[in-house]
């Protein structure tokens, strides 16, 4: 499952048009083509770029990537009155691929005029949010300072990926604190292997220049591998470029993440933007239980269990209220009345040597979430310790599904 | 042990005219020109010591003009510097293609089932596209069965 997270779109004609301005192409970047009169101007892809941009998927695809980004550029700064997602025009006219999935991207090029601001406010939410993916693309120390500071924090435009352009003669120095902190928030740094292909052949050496600086700063963690290019001849199978990465630096298996799993959970955590700061979970609520006899019941159950030995008949944990009378002596006999699964006890006595009941939760750290969920809510008396926290206190149980969740985040941006 | 280890690239090249990628098979390329593009390349990407790293175990052990498909012997210690030169390869005797590494490994044996495999994939599709019947048995068919066989003739 191989992603490719920069498969460019050259923009289209955007009809209808006062002067016959059409976009030009040049080497990934483009100029958006200004329709002044009508805002909302209707966006066709004419049969030849269809042509060409579905080649190019097919050559991707046969190269074995599964998983493609279609980029539009942005230069400058976006105008939020006159831009329109090209993307939105073209995906609809792609033919259909079992088993490839299609995502859209957004690419902003900064340079020194976007340091005033580049239409990525708040107002134009919107607009942005068509978009799956944002990217920045800082060219200036400043611009650069900017982007991973301020626009990798959780919100509805973040940007998720910085792709820094390796190719031009003045290589940016990166900061190591500029570059952990938009780690740390969560971006990922991104690595165009065309620049590798290059004819020019100052360009070529800026590459590996640049390559390199970047496997060093961010200690191969938090890379993305992705062509850069609209031209078929620049393309390379994903295995192969990450093995240009590997002598440029990395090591063979973050390269392999580098195509492989860091763009999967990116794109996951692209899909936050639509979720308030960037928390991904699904909260169920569990009813605290009321009565208060049972609560007490499970208590002393606990503490029996841990005395007792394993020699419990099997029964299968209970939803309903155990038949205690109110005298609860601790009498070993009357624990068959009580429904303790005994797997659980003869686990008890390791589980009462352990301290907290948050070990489940720490073991759940290693488990996925929707399992968290699941060990959580479905067996609250599993665990004769859990029965004491967490049942006695239920917004310990909301409490441990978000810190479950803020666990969750915190592991997927950290990528330990 | 000192066994001297070797690393299988199998290589497809997809000629690659006016910019559009296409199946056909090439005219008048052969392993002879495959191995100076390469050493070309290695020069130019990873300079002298680059192919003096890698010269003498790199061998260009099979090349089918048909399907475009190539295995080339490297040593196992600097493999990754004649896989970098095959990737940053564009064009073999002017001509312009696109090479892309479907497999790697240690011995022959794999080499040998991956290339066979992939030829009989890139059959079907062939027969796929020109719609064939299925029990019709074109040349087609009989270029895999002689592929399969020099494939499975190669030695180490």
């Amino acid at each position: 499952m191989y992603v490719d997270l920069n498969v460019t779109i050259p923009a289209p004609a955007i009809q209808p048009q006062k002067h016959g301005q059409s976009s030009k192409k040049s080497k990934g970047k483009q100029q958006q083509a200004e329709s002044l009169a009508q805002p909302t101007a209707t966006v066709a892809f004419n049969a030849a770029q269809l042509a060409k941009i579905e080649s190019r998927i097919d050559l991707l695809v046969r190269l074995g990537y599964t998983v493609l980004a279609l980029t539009q550029n942005a230069v400058s700064k976006v105008d939020t009155k006159t831009h329109t997602n090209t993307l939105d025009a073209l995906l609809p006219n792609l033919r259909k691929r079992e088993g490839v999935l299609f995502l859209k991207r957004l690419t902003i090029e900064l340079d020194n005029e976007s340091e005033k601001g580049f239409g990525l406010t708040q107002a134009a939410t919107q607009l942005f949010s068509s978009y799956d993916i944002i990217a920045l693309r800082p060219t200036t120390p400043s611009t650069l300072s900017l982007a991973c500071l301020s626009h990798t924090t959780p919100s509805p435009l973040t940007a998720h990926i910085i792709s820094i352009p390796l190719t031009s003669p003045q290589t940016l120095r990166l900061k190591h604190t500029l570059v952990r902190t938009a780690i740390k928030n969560g971006a990922v740094f991104e690595i165009d292997y065309s620049g590798a292909l290059e004819d020019n052949d100052s360009e070529r050496r800026n590459w590996w220049a640049g390559a390199r600086e970047m496997t060093r700063v961010t200690k191969g963690k938090s890379l993305v591998l992705s062509s850069g290019t609209e031209s078929c001849q620049l393309l390379r199978a994903p295995r192969d470029a990450g093995n240009l990465l590997t002598l440029a630096g990395l090591a063979q298996d973050q390269a392999h993440h580098a195509a492989t799993s860091t763009p999967k959970s990116l794109i996951l955590r692209a899909q936050t933007r639509k979720t308030y700061r960037a928390i991904l979970s699904e909260p169920k609520l569990i009813m605290p239980e009321t009565n208060f006899q049972s609560l007490i019941a499970k208590e002393t159950q606990s503490e029996m269990s841990v005395a007792a030995s394993s020699s419990q008949p099997p029964e299968s944990p209970p939803p309903a209220l155990p038949q205690v009378s109110e005298n609860e002596d601790v009498n070993p006999h009357s624990t068959t009345v009580l429904p303790v699964p005994p797997p659980q006890s003869s686990s008890g006595a390791e589980k009462a040597s352990s301290s907290t009941a948050l070990n489940g939760g720490a073991n759940g750290k290693k488990r996925s979430h929707d399992q968290l969920n699941l060990d959580e809510l479905e067996t609250p008396t599993s665990n004769p310790q859990n029965a004491t926290s967490k049942n006695l206190h239920p917004p310990n149980g909301g409490g441990g599904e978000g810190s479950g969740s803020r666990k969750r985040k915190k592991k997927g941006k950290d990528k330990t | 042990m000192v066994r001297f280890k070797n690393r299988w690239l199998l290589v497809e090249f997809i000629p690659c005219t006016k910019d559009e990628p296409s199946y056909s098979p090439s005219e008048g390329i052969n392993s002879k020109h495959i191995w100076s593009a390469l050493k070309d390349s290695i020069i130019a990407n990873f300079g002298d010591s680059g192919w003096g790293a890698v010269a003498s175990s790199l061998t260009v052990k099979y090349f089918s003009p048909m399907t475009n498909l190539s295995i080339i012997r490297v040593a196992r210690d600097h493999h990754q510097i004649a896989w970098g030169a095959v990737t940053l390869l564009r064009t073999v005797q002017g001509k312009s293609y696109l090479p892309n590494v479907i497999h790697v490994s240690g011995t022959i044996k794999h080499t040998q089932l991956s290339a066979i495999s992939h030829n009989r994939e890139t059959v079907a599709r062939i027969r796929a596209h020109s719609k064939l019947p299925a029990l019709y048995r074109s040349t087609i068919d009989d270029y895999l069965e002689k592929s399969t066989k020099e494939i499975e003739a190669l030695q180490d």
